[in-house]
């Protein structure tokens, strides 16, 4: 375990078999690291890939998913190599982070396309992408075409061809980024789910909050390195003391910004485009509210949600001095 | 939201899946993406250029001459088919089409970001690379070969030709032109999945080196695709200038066998390897 903060991490040595094992992993991009002798071994179960933009969290995923080669070391998921070995994408599925897609196709022409890959029959298919689709609670919109999906349906139909062949481990990079906060909740009840069914899930993420309601067991990186790797709630302290910020794309972006006046943790305010972008100094109390302010439909229909990550940088910093 | 989907994992087989399958299911995903892409619909237009060429020199025979004179020899309708295949369509249509989707197979993925959906899926990463090959060469086949029937139907009566005794030919055209968009979009898959600038490659190839090295005698001009399609052409040409005389001279022309064995060993090594290209190669794409 390799530790460069003051944080006291929780142990990993357990009986059970790590489903990703990385031995002095590297790999750079010509002078470029992206990612820097990293050991680590990820127990079943759900783990949270904690770090800024830039900290090496996409290229560890690339490299779990055997999209990338390493440099230097190994790393072997579900006790195989990946690299070069595509009978291990039966019992993995991927969500990545890009917002790609055949944009002409529906949503369940595109999920069943993707698992016949897998080696269904067209019927076979299509039942298991509906089955996926309804999963994702995006069965409504099955039949429009992906290009006229919002940013929050982008995301779910991307899961949904990640979980639709049931993996046994799933990798999501950033799965909850642009969606509403009804969306959020229900995707991150569904991830509990599978983790309490028994899957493993590699989850990343720039945001605290969101790991931290999933799973308590995470992997900080930044800079190409683990910095940490335990017990989420021995670093939430240290997050806290930094102000959160949160960008709100909204309907009515001043009548948000009115309720949020009311909040005695919201330490700033201001408008972009049609957006309201707040600094918080409590998140957990104001993503809790917002939630419920996104149900209730009082302040108008919440579009996305998404956190800049100058505050994780912040602790990231403080730990790495510390 | 359940775990329903617990059941499909059931049956999951845990082997290193098949080039074929894998191929023909990359194929099935690929051919609609590829027919109704925009570069199918602008070559598409192109491909309707030599249709309204026929039907203009189609119009002008019928109202004004009863044939035309290709360097100074009478030449029929089947001699002008003739030549607008080898000319228009073998080096130039068919190499543009090579080019073009060649070239793109997969970079246009890669460009998209949509790869990572095909190379996380237990498909080998070759038969990404099959499948889309295939794809490629029914989609242009698709889109050149009714323009060669309808140029045939409107050139060949000119100057009195009969269609039903040319159709014999009108088959072998067709299927020098599919053999012609094999071999190059071979080539130019290939030259995609390992240039940087797989089009500017691909476009020097067909239109600097490959009429470059046919006008000179040597060896040289066996590195080319032209060189073997040549052989394929069924028309005479009307051979009366000094230039075509002089032309026939350097024309050292293959025989049929060893241009469709070689055209073949073409394909398939330019095939293969692409594949192995795809197969060692890591895309990174841009966040």
């Amino acid at each position: 375990m390799t530790t460069t903060a003051s944080l006291e991490t929780a142990t990993t040595a357990t009986a059970a078999p790590s489903i990703v094992a990385a031995d002095h992993l590297s790999k750079w991009y010509g002078q470029v690291i992206g990612l820097n002798d990293v050991s680590v071994s990820v127990p079943p179960g759900i783990t949270g890939l904690l770090g800024p933009n830039g900290a090496g969290k996409s290229t560890f995923m690339k490299l779990l998913t055997g999209q990338l080669k390493p440099s230097k070391g190994s790393v072997t998921v579900l006790g195989e190599p990946i690299w070069q070995n595509p009978a291990l994408y039966f019992r993995i599925g991927f969500c990545p982070e890009q917002d790609a897609f055949y944009d002409r196709m529906t949503g369940l022409e595109w999920v069943t396309a993707l698992v016949r890959l897998n080696g269904l029959d067209e019927a076979d298919a299509d039942r298991t992408a509906r089955r996926a689709l309804e999963m994702v609670d995006l069965m409504e919109a099955a039949g429009k075409k992906i290009g006229a999906y919002s940013k929050g349906m982008r995301q779910r139909v991307k899961m949904a061809q990640a979980l639709a062949h049931d993996p046994e481990l799933l990798i999501l990079d950033e799965p909850l980024s642009g969606m509403d906060p009804i969306m959020r909740r229900k995707t991150i009840r569904m991830i509990k789910d599978w983790g309490r069914a028994g899957k493993s899930i590699i989850v990343s993420s720039h945001i605290l909050h969101e790991i931290e309601s999933m799973t308590a067991n995470i992997l900080l990186i930044n800079q190409g390195r683990i910095l940490a790797e335990g017990n989420v709630h021995q670093i939430r302290d240290l997050i806290d003391e930094h102000p959160h910020t949160v960008y709100i794309k909204a309907e009515r972006p001043r009548v948000l910004a009115r309720e949020f006046l009311a909040y005695d943790d919201v330490l700033s305010l201001k408008f972009e485009d049609e957006a309201v972008v707040v600094q918080t100094g409590r998140p957990d109390a104001f993503y809790a509210r917002l939630t419920e302010l996104a149900a209730s439909g009082a302040s108008g229909a919440i579009f996305e949600v998404t956190s800049p990550d100058d505050n994780l940088q912040a602790v990231f910093q403080y730990l790495v001095k510390s | 939201m359940t775990m329903d989907a617990r059941s499909a994992g059931a049956s999951r087989p845990n082997r290193t899946p098949d080039l074929l399958p894998s191929a023909l299911r990359i194929f099935d995903l690929s051919l609609g993406q590829m027919l109704w892409s925009r570069r199918s619909v602008l070559l598409g237009v192109l491909l309707g250029g030599p249709v309204l060429l026929a039907l203009a020199l189609r119009v002008i025979s019928a109202l004004y001459t009863s044939g035309f004179r290709i360097n100074g020899a009478m030449a029929g309708g089947a001699s002008i088919f003739g030549l607008m295949i080898w000319l228009l369509y073998i080096r130039f249509i068919i190499p543009v089409l090579g080019v073009f989707y060649g070239t793109a197979l997969i970079a246009d993925e890669v460009e998209d970001k949509t790869i990572t959906y095909l190379f996380t899926r237990p498909v080998p990463r070759s038969a990404v690379l099959l499948g889309k090959y295939l794809a490629y060469l029914v989609c242009t086949s698709l889109l050149i070969l009714p323009s060669v029937v309808l140029v045939y139907f409107l050139i060949v009566p000119i100057g009195g030709g009969s269609i039903g005794a040319a159709f014999p030919s009108l088959l072998k055209d067709l299927g020098m032109v599919v053999i012609g968009l094999a071999a190059y979009g071979a080539v130019f898959a290939l030259v995609g999945t390992r240039m940087k600038r797989p089009l500017v490659a691909g476009l020097v190839f067909a239109f600097g080196w490959e009429p470059g090295v046919l006008l000179f005698p040597g060896y040289l001009k066996r590195a080319t695709v032209a060189y073997y399609l040549q052989a394929l052409v069924t028309h005479e040409m009307p051979q009366d200038s000094a230039v075509s005389l002089l032309l026939q001279v350097f024309r050292e022309v293959p025989g049929v066998l060893t241009s469709l064995a070689s055209l073949a060993i073409i394909v398939g090594a330019a095939v293969w390897l692409a594949g192995k290209t795809v197969e060692q190669r890591e895309y990174v794409l841009d966040q």
